[in-house]
């Protein structure tokens, strides 16, 4: 889908444009990935900067905002700011820990099967086909699955596996077999190196992007499925921003902000992670 | 080509067929096999031993891992979805529900389908555009948006703070959501939002290759209006990539209607599943894991049929 577009003539002026349009693109990719960063700061260190505990009733409940309490408090009088901050890590760290388990999985599942697919084409459906039926399971379902035998953060980074490596591996595979191709595969081969060395050493760099740029959408999936955990209540526990909103909800119309805070910093992290995947992918000229 | 076309989606059902078996095994024994277990992770750490036993012997545990499986698809290919944990049989459970949340459903796609074609080729004959750049800007902005977070901004913009729509789906029992269009439209609106940009950044640009395709060059190099350059050139093009992208979306919306009802309380099949999550009622999550798995392979056995019955690339 990603053909490189043929070059744009003409209309608006020629080479200044295009590289004014490009150093645009360069900015916007900065702002964003410092937006990312900010909301990734400020979620990791989130428990040291908060002003109270979590748990800690610090005033009325659904208290309008004010200095003392920057975002108001819920509806128990816990302030929505602090809470917010102590969500944080768990975000973080499940999403994070998701997205790299998926992506280690989803690509070494991908490459042994563009390898399989390249050397023996009739035996492919070994590796594809288990993961074909994995695919079919919807995400949301293989979450709701997972958490009602393991109702735990372990629970959704499987689910979030079972969801994720189908999909990182039929990438991977696609981004791979290609490569095989090459001339210098061929070679190490001819050389007589071993196929596990030849995929890490001579592959593995060549689909590097693709593998980033599938993280970046393994990461915003995997953000999906540990957000809607605590949005509906099971498997994440405590303050994480899924549960948030769990909380929020019913109280939405007297404290909106409850509701509100962890929403958009969930939308922040996963729009900008998906534009910064993005641009990875987009050749330059279509920018 | 007719006999060609037959034998292609016979063996497509086939592989189906497979793969369905192969799901309801992950879905039965790889649940089984993780480190819980729905009676302990219930119960909880203080649970005697005798009450383990008991829930254990309720939910049936106790029998061999393999003769348990065997009963429950041979249930399923009977049309059997099994019993819940509580005793109740699950197809009664979920009877009224399904039909709210296909309901719910369908109503977007019906939507979806000419809104997406709409702006996407609409986007894509712009292409390069301002209108196009920021069009094609909100979309990827959209897309990565989860249906949980829209829904939330929709009821409480709204639904709470405005008043002008119910930010609750309350439908008396027995009626059908039908009977009360109103609680139908913010939950259609939240599906709708999402789902809709990712179709149209697809046959956006669908519909940029297709302008850029020899032909379209042709027949504009020609004098062929503008109009029928679309109708003949572009549109003929775009349809088959646009239909198979209806379908996958279609199958991607049954996960998120789970959670838009429970962002609504609109009375689907989202209540049961999330209430049978937390008291641990595997038997229930089982059946609608495999109901809905058929229905993803089913879409995107559609999706490839629509693909080469206009001579496209398979997409396994």
């Amino acid at each position: 889908m990603n053909t490189p577009a043929p070059p744009r003539r003409g209309i608006r002026g020629g080479r200044s444009s295009a590289a004014r349009v490009r150093a645009r693109g360069g900015r916007r990719t900065t702002a964003v990935a410092v937006l990312v960063g900010a909301v990734v700061v400020a979620g990791a260190a989130g428990p040291w900067l908060a002003p109270h505990s979590p748990t800690e009733v610090a005033a009325a409940p659904f208290a309008a905002p004010d200095t003392a309490h920057p975002l108001g408090t819920d509806h128990l009088g816990r302030d929505v700011l602090s809470r917010l901050l102590h969500g944080g890590p768990p975000v973080l760290l499940t999403t994070t820990l998701a997205t790299a388990v998926t992506v280690v999985l989803g690509t070494t599942a991908g490459l042994l099967a563009a390898f399989v697919a390249h050397r023996r084409p009739r035996a492919e459906g070994v590796v594809m086909r288990p993961l074909d039926a994995l695919a079919a399971l919807p995400p949301m379902l293989a979450l709701l699955l997972v958490l009602t035998s393991v109702p735990s953060r372990l629970g959704v980074v499987v689910a979030a596996c079972v969801a994720g490596v189908p999909l990182s591996a039929r990438v991977v595979r696609a981004a791979a077999l290609p490569v095989l191709h090459r001339p210098h595969v061929e070679l190490a081969v001819a050389r007589g190196e071993r196929w596990p060395w030849v995929l890490r050493y001579e592959v593995l760099p060549l689909v590097a992007t693709t593998v980033l740029a599938d993280a970046g959408l393994r990461f915003v999936f995997s953000l999906y499925l540990v957000g809607a955990a605590g949005f509906l209540g099971v498997g994440m526990t405590g303050t994480d921003w899924g549960t948030l909103l769990h909380e929020a909800l019913p109280g939405a119309a007297l404290q909106p902000y409850a509701l509100l805070a962890p929403l958009v910093l969930i939308a922040v992290l996963a729009v900008g992670v998906n534009l910064l995947s993005d641009t990875l992918t987009r050749p330059r000229a279509e920018e | 080509m007719r006999a060609d076309t037959a034998r292609y989606v016979a063996g497509r059902l086939g592989t189906a067929a497979v793969l369905l078996a192969a799901l309801s095994l992950v879905v039965y024994a790889g649940v089984d096999l993780l480190p819980g277990d729905p009676a302990s992770a219930r119960l909880g750490p203080d649970a005697t031993p005798e009450q383990l036993a008991a829930a254990r012997e309720r939910l049936g545990l106790n029998e061999p891992l393999a003769q348990r499986y065997l009963e429950w698809a041979g249930g399923l290919l009977h049309g059997d979805l099994g019993t819940s944990a509580n005793g109740t049989p699950v197809a009664g459970m979920l009877a009224g529900r399904l039909g709210n949340t296909a309901v719910l459903t369908a109503l977007t796609i019906l939507l979806l389908v000419p809104l997406s074609l709409l702006l996407g080729v609409a986007l894509g004959r712009r292409a390069g555009s301002r209108v196009d750049g920021t069009g094609s800007t909100l979309l990827l902005l959209t897309t990565a948006v989860p249906e949980y977070l829209v829904a939330g901004v929709l009821a409480l913009v709204l639904g709470a703070q405005s008043g002008w729509l119910p930010a609750t789906s309350l439908v008396p029992a027995g009626d059908s959501p039908l009977v009360h269009p109103e609680v139908l439209v913010l939950p259609v609106l939240s599906l709708l939002w999402v789902s809709l940009a990712y179709a149209t950044r697809v046959i956006r640009a669908q519909t940029l290759t297709a302008c850029r395709a020899p032909h379209v060059e042709a027949m504009r190099l020609n004098g062929i209006p503008e109009r029928a350059v679309l109708c003949q050139g572009v549109l003929p093009a775009v349809l088959p990539a646009a239909a198979q992208i209806w379908l996958v979306t279609s199958a991607g919306l049954l996960g998120g209607t789970v959670l838009v009802e429970i962002v609504f309380n609109y009375p689907g099949i989202g209540k049961v599943l999330v209430t049978s999550v937390s008291t641990g009622d595997l038997p229930v999550v089982q059946a609608l894991a495999m109901l809905m798995g058929a229905l993803t392979l089913l879409a995107t056995i559609a999706a490839d049929v629509v693909g080469t019955a206009v001579g496209r690339t398979r997409s396994v």
